[in-house]
């Protein structure tokens, strides 16, 4: 027993120090799976950020006086938007819009400060370019912050005493800062190691076949465990690396909290790395082909866990068929249990549901994969 | 597995669908001897040996290789087989060295032995210079004396070679069957197939493959003597080509063809001798003509084996 166990580690090892070298004779391997995620974490963090300031901002003002002008500074003075242009009339933002110079246009009313000394109600005018929701959206929200806050202060400064009638305090809580990098680190850690893991993986047992290398090991008596275990434990021990450079980088450069047990998160990246090269060995198997395996496992890696893990788009928002299919994207279990044990420091009583559904998904796929994978060749 | 022979068919068949690729072949092998199996593509050579090799699970019959049965004890014949397929997978990407580890690796070799083992292995392929060079970068000839020292690394009693020569240059082929014939001198089982019917002058026996059937085995002298009745002559002279096709329609004259600069006559050894080949020859108008006795080929033995009609498989031991 003791002899056939070394033999197995001989074996395995043999698989795995072979595998090594590989990744070692073929940098472009370890450029992909090292230097891209830190890449496009960067690209994400500082170009590609889901908050907006500074917007493009018209102004009609055809009241011009001191009140008008206080009004302005206050959407332009914190930063929030800056000043476009100054539009002779309303209809000249369609134009301005559509050449992109402008997100809004803000229109105050003829006779705005007098209306105002009086205490009557004045109605101001925004208009908004709509074509990208996300920008129109966070143009909403701020400019009715901004709008909210003028009229407090001018209620105060009349005199006005006491609390209005009602008064909504909004507290967001573990993100306050509403920071897209927060929120993207998980997904785009979900997204580099899925496609590093199946890629990788399907691309090399693949070219086993290809080569006709895996005939020649089938004829030794190193055993389809073996072979799998040999092939998937560098890549595993490279995707862990790819979660702590994400992870690393999150933490540095866009202070990315880590309130949860980074043992548990440890174990999250572990289980859902098992399913991703799972994943990448299936396909390899059925495909015996470099090429086609590129491509399926691009597709069922990357597709998926960009769209139906919650990365971008917000799962409770997809129609029933995606919410279900969602349910078997590994990447899914991972980004929500990241953004638990990093934000909100979610312990093993709320992130178990999620380690479950990875560990019950990885061993479905590995045990298909094994049982597709027959030692004999017909 | 020191007595009975080392491999051993007994009415080995396998069929794809309607399709029966090997068909009920029966044959032993002796332990140290060079096995030649001969065939024309597709004859079945490749599928008995991934039957042998515990590749491929026969249809019916069976096969035991160094004492055990492939059908039920694959992984022990495994152990104790080398083999090496026909485009010789070594990874190109690695040197030298790191194939070498790896395959020993696979057969459970590490540390020190493996280490001293595979230094044995390039001192005996003659490969102690290449030791560190890319494999891919190398010749063929080069990287299949690599792969058969990769198949011989864990010292197996059965080595299992298809198509090893296939596109070697001739001076790289004969080298690989000097190699061949010091592995079978030390006691290893060697059941090669191949290609080229000069190499399998080297085998001690030869088996031939027609349509999944074995349809000749014995040694190559006696295949030769019982394959070619005939008598080789070899005529060389001038105007030999049209002299040919009137000796060629002559009763008792099995062939002649052109071969080199020569002419290649096969005859009824009963009818004709080198003389009266001679004098015909001259009679139908060539001139200045010298015939000698040649001795017949295996390509002679092949041609008339793979020409005649099937009959049914011959069943020959040792």
């Amino acid at each position: 027993m003791k002899e056939r166990l070394r033999r197995f580690v001989v074996r395995v090892g043999a698989m795995s120090a072979k595998e090594v070298l590989h990744i070692q004779r073929d940098p472009r391997t370890l450029y992909l799976a090292l230097v891209m995620p830190v890449v496009l974490l960067l690209l994400f963090g500082y170009g590609v950020s889901f908050d907006l300031d500074r917007m493009p901002l018209a102004v009609a003002d055809a009241d011009r006086t001191r009140a008008s002008r206080e009004l302005v500074n206050a959407f332009v003075e914190p930063g929030e938007f800056a000043l476009a242009r100054e539009l002779a009339t309303p209809e000249e933002a369609g134009a301005l819009f559509r050449r992109g110079k402008a997100l809004a246009a803000l229109v105050v009313p003829r006779d705005y400060e007098r209306d105002l000394s009086r205490g009557d109600r004045v109605e101001l005018q925004l208009l908004v370019d709509g074509a990208d929701p996300v920008s129109a959206n966070q143009v909403l929200s701020k400019a009715d912050a901004i709008v909210r806050a003028v009229s407090q202060a001018r209620a105060a400064a009349a005199g006005f005493v006491g609390q209005p009638p009602l008064q909504v305090d909004i507290w967001t809580r573990y993100n306050p800062e509403g920071r897209s990098a927060v929120f993207f680190v998980p997904g785009l850690a979900a997204y580099l190691m899925a496609i590093g893991a199946v890629l990788l993986t399907a691309l090399t047992v693949a070219g086993e076949w290809e080569r006709g290398s895996m005939e020649q090991l089938f004829a030794s008596p190193v055993g389809r465990l073996e072979i799998i275990l040999g092939k998937l434990l560098p890549y595993l021990a490279l995707g862990m690396l790819q979660l702590l450079l994400v992870l690393g980088v999150g933490t540095t450069a866009f202070d990315v909290p880590v309130r949860g047990s980074p043992v548990l998160i440890f174990v999250l990246g572990l289980l859902f790395l098992v399913s991703m090269l799972g994943q990448g060995l299936l396909i390899s198997v059925v495909t015996k082909n470099q090429l086609v395996a590129t491509q399926a496992g691009a597709l069922s890696s990357l597709i998926p866990s960009l769209l139906l893990s919650g990365m971008v788009f917000p799962i409770e928002n997809m129609p029933l068929p995606l919410r279900m299919l969602s349910r078997v994207i590994p990447a899914r279990y991972l980004v929500h249990g990241l953004r638990g044990t990093l934000l909100k420091g979610n312990g093993l009583a709320e992130v178990w549901t999620d380690l479950a559904a990875l560990a019950v998904i990885g061993l479905l796929v590995l045990a298909l994969a094994t049982r597709r994978f027959k030692r004999r060749l017909a | 597995m020191t007595d009975g022979p080392s491999i051993e068919a007994v009415g080995l068949t396998r069929r794809f669908g309607d399709f029966t690729a090997v068909d009920r072949v029966f044959f032993e092998v002796s332990r140290g001897e060079i096995f030649g199996y001969l065939g024309a593509n597709g004859a079945g050579k490749s599928t008995t040996i991934r039957m042998l090799t515990g590749l491929l699970t026969p249809t019916s019959g069976e096969a035991r290789v160094a004492g055990y049965d492939v059908a039920t004890s694959p992984e022990s014949v495994k152990a104790s087989i080398g083999y090496m397929s026909q485009k010789f997978s070594l990874y190109l990407d690695l040197p030298v060295w790191e194939n070498l580890l790896f395959f020993g690796g696979a057969y459970g070799l590490w540390g020190d032995a493996l280490k001293v083992r595979a230094g044995e292995i390039l001192e005996l392929t003659g490969l102690v210079d290449f030791r560190g060079a890319t494999t891919g970068s190398l010749p063929g000839g080069i990287r299949q004396r690599l792969a058969l020292g990769c198949a011989i690394l864990h010292r197996p009693g059965v080595v299992f070679l298809d198509e090893p020569t296939a596109g070697v240059d001739p001076v790289a082929r004969r080298r690989f069957w000097k190699l061949i014939r010091e592995l079978s001198a030390a006691g290893t089982t060697v059941f090669v197939t191949t290609h080229y019917l000069d190499e399998a002058e080297y085998c001690r026996r030869i088996g031939l493959m027609a349509d999944g059937r074995l349809v000749a085995l014995d040694t190559p002298a006696a295949l030769k003597r019982a394959w070619v009745p005939d008598r080789v002559l070899v005529a060389r002279g001038r105007n030999l080509l049209v002299a040919a096709a009137a000796l060629a329609a002559r009763p008792g004259v099995a062939a002649a063809e052109p071969f080199g600069a020569g002419l290649h006559v096969r005859v009824s050894p009963d009818r004709w001798d080198a003389a009266s080949v001679r004098a015909a020859l001259g009679a139908a108008g060539a001139s200045d003509v010298q015939v000698e006795e040649a001795e017949p080929s295996l390509e002679d033995v092949f041609l008339a084996v793979v020409g005649r009609p099937q009959t049914a498989p011959v069943e020959a031991g040792p």
